[in-house]
C-alpha cells in the first residue's frame, strides 16, 4: 500500500489550497481599494458641482441686490428694496457652505475668503449708494455706482478663477485614478486565471487520489476476503484490542467459532470471557494480562463453551503492536484445535491400547518360552526314558509309535523354539552397536557347529564389514541363513557355504529400491544345495510357508521370515535367487553409514 | 572338600522335574547326597537354620510359587554364610532377561533344563564336577550359560 504517497499528495494539496486563499484575499484587497478610491472620486466630483453651484447662486443674490438696488435709487419705491434686505443672510449661508466645502483645499479657501471681502465690500458700496440717493447727493451716487460696477467686475473673476480651479483638481484626480487603476483588470485577470488553474489543477490531483483510494480500498477489500475465508477454511478467527481506548473488533470467523452469527454482538472484553470455560478463565486472564506487559508468550490451550454448550478446545497466541504514535494493540488469533485435541487424544488411546496388547504379547511370549515348554520338555524326557528302558518290551507297531510320537514332539519343541525367535525379532529394541560382523558370524558357526560337523560342510568367508547393529539378530540371520543351506543340501554331497562381502551405492545396485539411504553393505550367502524354482522367491519369506513337505525336510517355514524381519528392522534389503539343483543365492543389503 | 559326598539340594515346584532329578543322581553313581525341596520359601527357611548343612551346589528353578528363584538368589548372595555355595540357575527358560539378570545378581551358571534324560545326566554330571573356584574366576556372560 502507498500510504507515504498519499501523505505527501495531501501535503501537495494543502499548498495549492494556500495559495487559492491567498489568490481570493488578493482580488478582494484589489477590488476594495478600486471601490474606495472610485467612492472618493465621486465625493470629489460632487464637492466640485456643490461648490460651482453656491458659487453661482452667490453671484444671481448679489445680481438680484443690485437690480433691487438700482429698482429703488430710480423709482424711490421701497419694495424694491426687497432682495437686498434678505441678500446679507443668504449670502452668509452660501459662504458657510463653500467654507466647508473648501476646508481641505488651501488655495481654494483662500480664494473664499477673498471673494467674502470683495462681496461684503460690494454690499458696502450698494448701501452707500443707496444712502446717497436718498439725500439727492447724484455726483456721490454716480462715483459710488462706478465703484459698486468695479467690485462687481472683480467679483466675476474671482469667481472665474475657483470655477477653473475646480475643474483642474477634478481633472488632476481624474488623471491619478487612472493612472493607478489601468493595469488593475489585467492583473485580476491574469490572477483568477491563476487561480482557476490552481483549482483544475487540485481537481485532478484529487481525483487522481481518489481513483488510487478507491484501487487501495478494492484490494483492502480483496485482502479482507480472503483473510476471511482462509479464517473459515483454517478454522481460526482473530481478534483486535485497542488499549488506550479499549475498544474491540472480532473478525467474522471469530464469532462463527463461538457458534454465534458474525457480529452477532458486542465486541468487548466481558462478552468475549462469557464463552470461554470457567476453569480456564483465570488461566486466560492471566495470560492476556501478561501480552499487555508486552511478554512474548507461546501459545496457550483453553476451552469455550459454545453458544449451543458445545464444549471446544482453543488455541490462542497475541501480540502487541505499538504503532508510531504510541497506541498499543493487541492482536489475537484463535484456532479451534478441538478436532487435532481428539486426535491425540485417539492417538493415546490407541497407544495405551497398543502398549496393553504389547504387555499381553509378552505375557503370551512368556508363556510359550515357559509354560508351553514345560509340558513338552516333561513328555520328551519321558519318551527319552521310555525309548531308553522300556523300548523291547514294546511290540513292533508300539515301537513305530513311539518313533513317530518322537518325531512329532521334536517337531513341536522346534515350531515353539522359532516362533519364539520370530517374536524375539519383531520386538525392536534399539540397542544398535557397532560390531565386527565376523565375530557375528564366527558365533553363528559355533552354534550351528554339530550339524556342520555331521553335515561335513565347508563355509568360505571373506572378511566382512564392521556395522552397526543389533548383535544378536545378525548373528541370528547368519545361523539361521547357513541351517538354511544346510537343510537344504543335496543328498550325498558335503554342503559348501561362500560368504562374500561388498560395498555398493544405491545408484550402483538396480535391486536397492530408489529413495532409499545411498551407501550399503552387500553380503551374500551361496551353496551348492537343492535350490528352488526362482518363482517362489518372494514367497520364500512369508511365515509358515514351505516348499517341501515336512516329512523330506524339517523346516517350520519360520527361519527365512525371521531373516527378513531382522533385515528390515536394520532398514535393509533381502533377496533370494534360486536355481533347482544348484543352489541358493541370499542376499543381504545392510545400510552403512 | 573333606566329607565324603557332595551335597545338592534343588529347589524345584514341580514334582517330574525332582523325579528326573533324584533319578538322574541315582544312575549317575556318584557319592552325592541330594535334598529337594517345593519352593523358595522352604529351601530359605532350611538354608536359614544355623545348625543346617549347606550345599556344596544349590540347583534353584527360577518359576516358583511364594518365593521365586529370583528372590532366593538375592538373599542368599546378600548372606556372607552361603558364600561357598555354587549356585546353578535350574529352568525351563533361557530368555535373554533371565540370563542376564541371574548373571548380575551373582549366580555361577544357568542351565537350560533338557528335553531328555541322557542329556540331563550328562549335565548334572559335568556340573557338579565343575570346579567352582576355577570357574568362577573366569566366569563372563558368555560361558555363564552351560552348553553341552
Amino acid at each position: 500500500m502507498k500510504f507515504t504517497g498519499f501523505l505527501q499528495k495531501s501535503l501537495l494539496l494543502k499548498v495549492l489550497f494556500v495559495i487559492s486563499i491567498a489568490v481570493i484575499f488578493f482580488i478582494s484587497g484589489v477590488t476594495y481599494k478600486h471601490l474606495s478610491t472610485l467612492s472618493d472620486s465621486s465625493i470629489d466630483v460632487s464637492r466640485a458641482h456643490e461648490v460651482s453651484l453656491q458659487l453661482e447662486r452667490l453671484m444671481s443674490q448679489l445680481r438680484d441686490a443690485e437690480t433691487g438696488s438700482r429698482g429703488y435709487i430710480i423709482t424711490r419705491d421701497s419694495t424694491h428694496l426687497e432682495p437686498y434686505n434678505y441678500v446679507r443672510i443668504r449670502i452668509e449661508a452660501s459662504f458657510s457652505i463653500l467654507n466647508h466645502l473648501t476646508k481641505n483645499n488651501e488655495v481654494q479657501n483662500e480664494n473664499v475668503a477673498l471673494l467674502e471681502n470683495l462681496v461684503y465690500n460690494r454690499l458696502q458700496i450698494m448701501e452707500n449708494s443707496i444712502a446717497f440717493a436718498n439725500a439727492n447727493k447724484t455726483e456721490e451716487l454716480q462715483l459710488n455706482l462706478l465703484r459698486g460696477k468695479k467690485t462687481m467686475d472683480s467679483i466675476r473673476n474671482c469667481i472665474a478663477t475657483m470655477s477653473e480651479l475646480e475643474t483642474k483638481i477634478l481633472s488632476i484626480r481624474q488623471q491619478k485614478y487612472n493612472n493607478t487603476f489601468s493595469n488593475t483588470p489585467i492583473l485580476i485577470y491574469i490572477i483568477i486565471l491563476i487561480g482557476l488553474i490552481l483549482s483544475v489543477l487540485s481537481f485532478v490531483k484529487i481525483n487522481r487520489d481518489v481513483n488510487e483510494l478507491k484501487k487501495a480500498n478494492n484490494q483492502l477489500s480483496i485482502a479482507n476476503e480472503s483473510s476471511n475465508m482462509a479464517e473459515i477454511v483454517g478454522n481460526f478467527g482473530s481478534w483486535q484490542w485497542e488499549i488506550d481506548n479499549d475498544k474491540y473488533s472480532f473478525s467474522d470467523n471469530q464469532y462463527r467459532l463461538l457458534g454465534c452469527e458474525p457480529q452477532s454482538f458486542e465486541a468487548n472484553f466481558d462478552n468475549l470471557m462469557k464463552y470461554i470455560h470457567p476453569e480456564d478463565l483465570e488461566h486466560v486472564q492471566d495470560v492476556m494480562n501478561r501480552m499487555i506487559q508486552n511478554e512474548k508468550l507461546p501459545s496457550f490451550n483453553y476451552r469455550i463453551i459454545k453458544e449451543d454448550g458445545q464444549i471446544r478446545y482453543f488455541r490462542g497466541i497475541g501480540k502487541l503492536i505499538t504503532n508510531k504514535s504510541g497506541s498499543k494493540t493487541l492482536l489475537g488469533t484463535t484456532s479451534d484445535i478441538t478436532d487435532e485435541y481428539n486426535a491425540i487424544l485417539e492417538t493415546e488411546e490407541r497407544n495405551r491400547e497398543l502398549e496393553r496388547s504389547n504387555k499381553e504379547l509378552t505375557a503370551f511370549n512368556y508363556a510359550a518360552s515357559h509354560d508351553l515348554q514345560e509340558p513338552l520338555r516333561k513328555i520328551q524326557t519321558f519318551i527319552s526314558r521310555l525309548d531308553d528302558n522300556e523300548a523291547e518290551n514294546l511290540s513292533e507297531s508300539g515301537k513305530d509309535y513311539l518313533k513317530r510320537i518322537i518325531v512329532a514332539a521334536d517337531r513341536m519343541r522346534n515350531l515353539i523354539d522359532d516362533l519364539l525367535q520370530f517374536s524375539r525379532s519383531n520386538k525392536i529394541e534399539k540397542n544398535f552397536e557397532t560390531i565386527d560382523l565376523n565375530q557375528l558370524l564366527d558365533n553363528a558357526k559355533l552354534e550351528l557347529s554339530p550339524t556342520i560337523e555331521e553335515k561335513k560342510a565347508v563355509i568360505l568367508s571373506e572378511k566382512l564389514p564392521e556395522l552397526e547393529v543389533i548383535p544378536f539378530q545378525i548373528q541370528q540371520l547368519f545361523t539361521n541363513l547357513i541351517s538354511n543351506s544346510l537343510k537344504y543340501s543335496k543328498e550325498n554331497v558335503a554342503p559348501e557355504i561362500s560368504i562374500t562381502a561388498a560395498k555398493v551405492t544405491a545408484s550402483d545396485d538396480e535391486r536397492i529400491p530408489s529413495a532409499s539411504k545411498d551407501k550399503y553393505s552387500r553380503i551374500t550367502f551361496r551353496d551348492n544345495g537343492i535350490g528352488f524354482e526362482q518363482e517362489y522367491a518372494e514367497k520364500i519369506f512369508i511365515l509358515f510357508n514351505r516348499l517341501h513337505n515336512k516329512n523330506e525336510y524339517a523346516g517350520t517355514g519360520i527361519g527365512l521370515a525371521i531373516c527378513r524381519k531382522i533385515v528390515e528392522n536394520h532398514k535393509g534389503y533381502i533377496f533370494a535367487d534360486g536355481e533347482p539343483n544348484i543352489g541358493a543365492t541370499f542376499t543381504i543389503y545392510l545400510p552403512t553409514a | 572338600m573333606n566329607k565324603e559326598y557332595i551335597h545338592i539340594i534343588l529347589a524345584d515346584d514341580d514334582e517330574d522335574d525332582r523325579l528326573f532329578f533324584t533319578d538322574a543322581f541315582k544312575e549317575l553313581k556318584i557319592s552325592t547326597k541330594v535334598n529337594t525341596f517345593n519352593d523358595g520359601v522352604e529351601l530359605m527357611h532350611y538354608l536359614n537354620d544355623p545348625e543346617a548343612v549347606l550345599p556344596n551346589v544349590l540347583f534353584l528353578d527360577l518359576n516358583m510359587p511364594k518365593k521365586n528363584g529370583i528372590e532366593c538368589l538375592h538373599e542368599i548372595k546378600n548372606n556372607a554364610r552361603f558364600d561357598n555355595i555354587a549356585i546353578a540357575i535350574y529352568s525351563t527358560s533361557s530368555s535373554e532377561e533371565d540370563i542376564e539378570e541371574t548373571f548380575v545378581i551373582g549366580a555361577n551358571i544357568y542351565i537350560k533344563k533338557p528335553s531328555d534324560f541322557a542329556s540331563l545326566k550328562k549335565i548334572l554330571s559335568e556340573v557338579v564336577s565343575i570346579n567352582w573356584q576355577y570357574h568362577t574366576s573366569g566366569l563372563n556372560k558368555d560361558n555363564f550359560l552351560l552348553r553341552l
